[in-house]
């Protein structure tokens, strides 16, 4: 009369090693990775070591982005993009079947800048893709990529609360994490007290 | 001075059987060895409520076992966890509800002093939750054992009753 | 009581009209586990939408890691997901050996996988009691507490802690493991399994569980990958992800275990997903234990004063509750200079607004049980 619960599939994922470069579907020769300039080295230290170029695992991909080499850093490719071009590459993630990890703020004062750091990752194989963009620290404004994942819309609200970033388009931009009537965005570097 | 006798003798006959005691001490037996406490674990420290309450460690033993939903039915307010500045008016709010006679317990760091969670620049903790209320036992702990949460619990009976009951466990 | 102006008339999707009104669930209620509050705009029994509102435990973690050395935020990361501090320990040391490249000894690889699916089990458990209390069955709680004990005995004993532990340590270990943990590991492993058997027989096979259960709450593949859902959630949904198969850290790559994996979607499913992988830890922990190398428990060289090289790093576990990651930003201090924390139970909890429209009541309370979530992990 019960049903019979269903059995599981187990053993359904192949492991995939890390370091095996995940390719797309069809075979495409590896492009030579755009090459980042190395940061130049002040004269008192020898010339930092050329980080070696790693393939890109998104060849077929308009943007920028680098192979990273995953035992050193934890992910496997970096892209730097402008703020209007986050939507288009959370898109193109998307179309490659990529989940939203997270979305997270770096305040750099220093530089009078906020970096806004996407984090994607691939359920079905070992692709960990970031993407990065800097914004002015004065008028932090970026469009919103909840329309493409809408789990965006949480990590935008707590990016909003932490650092004050303004999310274009976002349909609830209010305080998450903090009280309703919060005003204050804890984790700049000048903040001092509520 | 005859009646006197008789009824010294009387009593003394009678003892067996008739027991004499305040009104008030009887009823601070009673709320001491049923106190209902009231379901607000926050964070870490609810689970080693639950566990109190679970059967290795058994709060029943001591009348406490049944957890109350609702501040109306509960007497007892273990704090387990941290209070937030957002959930400090929540609290508030609960503790108003509970009608008299009622106790606090602050379980745990954080509900006594905001716990590891104070640090120069903070936004977000109360540092304690008796900077809301009165707080009648403090149990020390990150978390703090659920027998320590027991031992409390037999410092709050010893509040309302003036006896312990039962003996401090001296380590060997 | 509801007065008048409270109930709010709308028009349905179909046209007719309804009453709809607002209700509180939290933050202070049994089934949430922890302080959220649900918003819950109710027509009738059934849930128009419901809102997650979180903050109420936000203990400003992110904020102590710009505040804390390496060394002292530790503590800290247990108090994410009390329920599996191992994992979420053991995800920000990974970040920190990744930065600085040191090597983890064996043993202590080992010995993290140990504890780490312990702590796995005891967090399963924990779910499995709590579920079942918000579906309204007591005593499996009592069940799981008991054997949740027995876990938490063996763990005190080479670690100090029942419950927030501070085991690891960047480059390894804090402390050996000795026979009375080993053989009491074995003892463990041997006498839960037929206590899974009995939680089968009794409480999965049970009529009035699957009723409340099968094709309640009905997650897809599609809503999974949209709102980062990890764990047992997308496992529940058809897809394997496991962290500890598709990203493999620690020595989980010399074990061998299976990904329980279920195709439907529902809250049974997820149920089921939990139950099968706490069966699966027993088998790495026997696994663990026989293979357990000889040797040091601490790396070598790891510096006094611990400062990340500027830059980046990442490093992903496999929680009892999805996929956590720590993302540390450093600027070649002794204080990172941002410690981002990808929590599971956030990304899980976001799809509950879209998956629990249209629902009962005591069913978007189920579907919000099977999704596991704790939190302050949410809240951080």
């Amino acid at each position: 009369m019960t049903p019979n619960l269903p059995e599981p599939k187990l053993g359904a994922a192949q492991p995939v090693s890390p370091t095996a470069a995940p390719a797309p579907a069809a075979p495409v020769p590896p492009k030579p990775a755009v090459a980042a300039a190395p940061p130049s080295p002040t004269p008192a230290q020898p010339a930092p070591a050329p980080a070696p170029v790693l393939p890109n695992p998104l060849p077929h991909a308009p943007l920028p982005f680098k192979g990273v080499d995953y035992a050193a850093k934890g992910y496997h490719a970096d892209a730097t993009v402008t703020p209007d071009q986050v939507v288009f590459a959370a898109e193109l993630l998307d179309k490659e079947g990529l989940s939203l990890d997270t979305i997270t703020g770096v305040d750099w004062m220093a530089e009078g800048q906020m970096e806004v750091v996407y984090d994607y990752f691939h359920p079905a194989k070992a692709l960990r893709v970031v993407v990065r963009t800097r914004i002015p620290r004065d008028n932090p404004e970026i469009p919103t990529i909840q329309k493409v994942f809408p789990g965006a819309n949480w990590h935008e609200r707590e990016t909003h609360d932490f650092f004050g970033i303004k999310f274009l388009g976002h349909p609830n931009l209010t305080p998450f994490l903090l009280p309703e009537d919060a005003t204050y965005h804890p984790l700049r570097k000048d903040f001092t007290q509520c | 001075m005859e009646a006197q006798d008789d009824s010294a003798q009387a009593l003394k006959d009678c003892a067996p059987f008739v027991k004499f005691a305040k009104l008030d001490e009887l009823l601070a037996l009673g709320r001491a060895n049923s106190l209902w406490p009231l379901t607000f674990g926050l964070a870490c420290c609810a689970i080693e409520m639950m566990a109190a309450g679970a059967s290795r460690f058994d709060l029943a033993r001591f009348g406490a076992e049944v957890f109350r939903p609702s501040p109306r039915q509960a007497d007892l307010m273990i704090i387990a966890g941290t209070v937030n500045k957002k959930m400090a008016a929540a609290v508030k709010t609960l503790y108003d509800q509970m009608p008299e006679p009622k106790w606090v317990i602050a379980m745990g760091n954080c509900a006594i002093s905001g716990g590891p969670f104070v640090f120069p620049g903070q936004y977000a903790v109360i540092e304690g939750v008796d900077k809301l209320f009165p707080v009648d036992v403090y149990i020390p702990g990150c978390p703090p054992r659920p027998e320590a949460l027991i031992e409390g619990l037999l410092k709050l009976e010893e509040k309302l009753t003036g006896k312990r009951r039962w003996p401090i466990v001296k380590a060997e | 009581m509801l007065v008048k102006d409270q109930l709010k008339t709308e028009i349905a999707a179909d046209g007719s009209p309804r009453e709809t009104f607002v209700i509180n669930l939290g933050p202070q209620h049994p089934a949430t586990h922890g302080v959220l509050r649900v918003k819950m705009t109710m027509d009738g029994e059934y849930v128009v939408r419901a809102e997650p509102v979180c903050g109420y435990i936000h203990r400003m973690q992110e904020k102590m890691g710009e505040n804390r050395t390496y060394a002292q935020f530790l503590p800290n990361t247990s108090r994410i997901d009390y329920l599996s501090a191992l994992t979420y320990t053991h995800g920000f040391v990974g970040a920190v050996e990744r930065a600085l490249k040191l090597q983890v000894p064996p043993r202590a690889e080992y010995i993290r996988v140990i504890t780490s699916e312990l702590n796995r089990i005891s967090s399963h458990l924990v779910w499995w009691g709590a579920f079942l209390l918000d579906l309204g069955g007591f005593t499996p709680l009592l069940y799981a507490f008991d054997d949740r004990e027995k876990i938490l005995d063996l763990l005190e004993g080479i670690t100090g802690s029942r419950l927030t532990y501070s085991y690891f340590r960047i480059g390894g270990l804090y402390n050996d493991i000795d026979d009375t943990f080993i053989n009491g590991t074995r003892a463990f492993v041997a006498q839960m399994r037929p206590r899974l058997k009995m939680y089968r027989s009794l409480v999965t096979d049970n009529i009035i569980l699957r009723k409340r259960l099968i094709d309640i709450g009905p997650i897809t593949e599609e809503m999974c990958r949209k709102y980062g859902a990890t764990g047992p959630v997308i496992r529940g949904s058809g897809v394997p992800y496991d962290v500890r198969k598709v990203e493999p850290y620690s020595v989980y790559s010399d074990l061998d275990f299976v990904v329980p994996t279920f195709e439907e979607g529902d809250s049974m499913a997820r149920y089921l997903v939990r139950m099968e992988e706490m069966a699966q830890s027993l088998r790495i922990i026997e696994q663990g234990l026989d293979k357990l190398p000889a040797g040091p428990v601490m790396a070598e060289k790891v510096p006094r004063v611990l400062k990340l090289p500027a830059g980046d790093y990442c490093y992903a576990v496999e929680a009892a509750r999805g996929r956590f990651a720590v993302r540390i930003v450093s600027d070649n201090k002794e204080i990172p200079y941002r410690v981002k924390l990808r929590t599971p139970s956030l990304s899980n909890l976001s799809l509950f607004e879209e998956a629990s429209a249209g629902m009962l009541l005591p069913d978007a309370l189920a579907l919000m049980g099977s999704l596991d979530l704790v939190i302050p992990d949410i809240d951080r």
